[in-house]
């Protein structure tokens, strides 16, 4: 019995010891994902809300990167007057850019 | 002797218990590896640049099935506990990133593709989002082999993300068919906005002609365009304000088409665009939106004055 007991003891303490080891290395990693109350280091929880109903588009509305032939709504008739605006616009003397036009296949020229 | 059989099936027990428990403790530890963005590493910075896109799901495998389908994208599945990502390439190129997460019973959330911004300083730019407005939804934090990012709603409520790469940014280069080529923010106030970003990432800003009532912005960093901005549609006026992004098509009308075929719908059906293109809006059998864009390489040019 008294054997029984010691070495049921001395299993317990063991095992006691072996999960505080462990618990020790168990490190959080960043903040982010929350995986069952555990972080796993990956920040993205970020459903957009639900419900948004897309498109309304009409025939006025671009979205794509500019090409050549256009002018920026500042040149339009403002009679030389800067529009207000909560941002600080491109200096008139820079013309609007495209997206690069050099391709990993080659062709194009790369612009610098 | 129901003594000691008990008390050996207990000493079986914790025994099981012992050796089991570092394997589980060892599942639950593991850090979440994500490759690096650009393989190899460059030294390239292109703060103000769309670098990556992930995608946020709650089916991973019908995802994989759709944009395999739709682009030829393969894939490579990684996990971390019961975090599941998988990695998108085209051509051995990583073009996306794309994770697993349950929608819980009762959450009113849509699956959505999330824009991540070059920066070079993630809690710089956290210090720059929060004088300006924004709201931080994820603390900055680092990805082993991916770099530090943080993820943000904007003064408007739109979300995006900031990484600073640890393998440097992607080149300035022509993107591929079937490669994120152009980035979109629909918004409340263009205008408010467009000074936000411009704090954030120091964007030149252009203003251009739209539809009385609306305004079309570009933002534009190493004399490159990297993003539009623009207002809500006149239809739409309540719609949350959001970052959409383009893949490049040869066919926006047969993408469009094949992809109804894959699950998926169309939301704005091709039409064309300013640059003479068509571009189109879907959305994966999800419902997480994105938008197609034709492109030639003709069409990359700059507006002289």
């Amino acid at each position: 019995m008294n054997i029984s007991r010691a070495r049921w003891s001395a299993v317990v303490t063991a095992a006691g010891l072996f999960a505080v080891i462990l618990a020790g290395c168990v490190v959080p990693v960043g903040g982010g994902y929350e995986d069952g109350g555990v972080a796993i280091g990956l920040g993205v929880d970020y459903y957009e809300p639900y419900g948004a109903v897309y498109g309304g588009w009409g025939p006025g509305y671009h979205v794509a990167p500019y090409r050549g032939g256009g002018e920026r709504r500042d040149e339009r008739g403002g009679g030389g007057r800067e529009a207000s605006h909560a941002f600080r616009p491109a200096p008139a003397s820079h013309s609007i850019p495209s997206i690069p036009s050099h391709s990993r296949s080659g062709g194009g020229s790369r612009r610098h | 002797m129901r003594s000691f059989r008990s008390s050996n099936f207990a000493w079986q027990a914790l025994l099981a218990a012992l050796f089991s428990f570092p394997g589980a403790a060892t599942v639950a530890a593991a850090p979440l590896q994500l490759p690096p963005i650009v393989e190899p590493a460059s030294v390239e910075r292109h703060v103000g640049k769309v670098i990556f896109v992930e995608l946020v799901t709650p089916d991973l495998g019908a995802a994989e099935k759709f944009y395999g389908g739709l682009f030829g994208w393969t894939f490579r599945d990684t996990q971390a506990g019961t975090i599941k990502y998988a990695e998108a390439l085209l051509d051995g190129h990583t073009v996306a990133g794309m994770v697993h997460r349950e929608v819980r019973a009762g959450e009113q959330r849509q699956p959505a593709w999330v824009t991540f911004i070059a920066v070079r300083d993630v809690d710089a730019a956290k210090t720059a989002a929060l004088k300006n407005g924004a709201k931080v939804l994820f603390e900055p934090h680092t990805i082993p082999q991916r770099g530090r990012e943080a993820i943000f709603a904007d003064p408007q409520g739109a979300t995006f993300a900031v990484l600073a790469s640890s393998s440097g940014d992607p080149p300035d280069e022509l993107a591929d068919p079937g490669e994120w080529i152009w980035s979109s923010l629909i918004t409340s106030d263009p205008d408010t906005d467009a000074a936000f970003y411009q704090a954030m990432f120091d964007y030149e800003v252009f203003d251009l002609p739209a539809d009385p009532g609306f305004r079309h912005l570009m933002l534009a960093t190493d004399n490159y365009a990297r993003a539009s901005l623009n207002s809500l549609p006149a239809s739409r006026p309540n719609m949350h304000p959001h970052w959409l992004n383009y893949v490049r098509v040869d066919d926006a009308v047969k993408t469009s088409a094949k992809a109804v075929a894959l699950g998926g719908r169309v939301l704005v059906e091709p039409r064309v665009d300013r640059h003479g293109g068509k571009v189109a809006l879907v959305a994966d059998p999800m419902g997480a939106p994105f938008g197609l864009l034709e492109w030639t390489d003709a069409q990359s040019k700059e507006v002289t004055k």
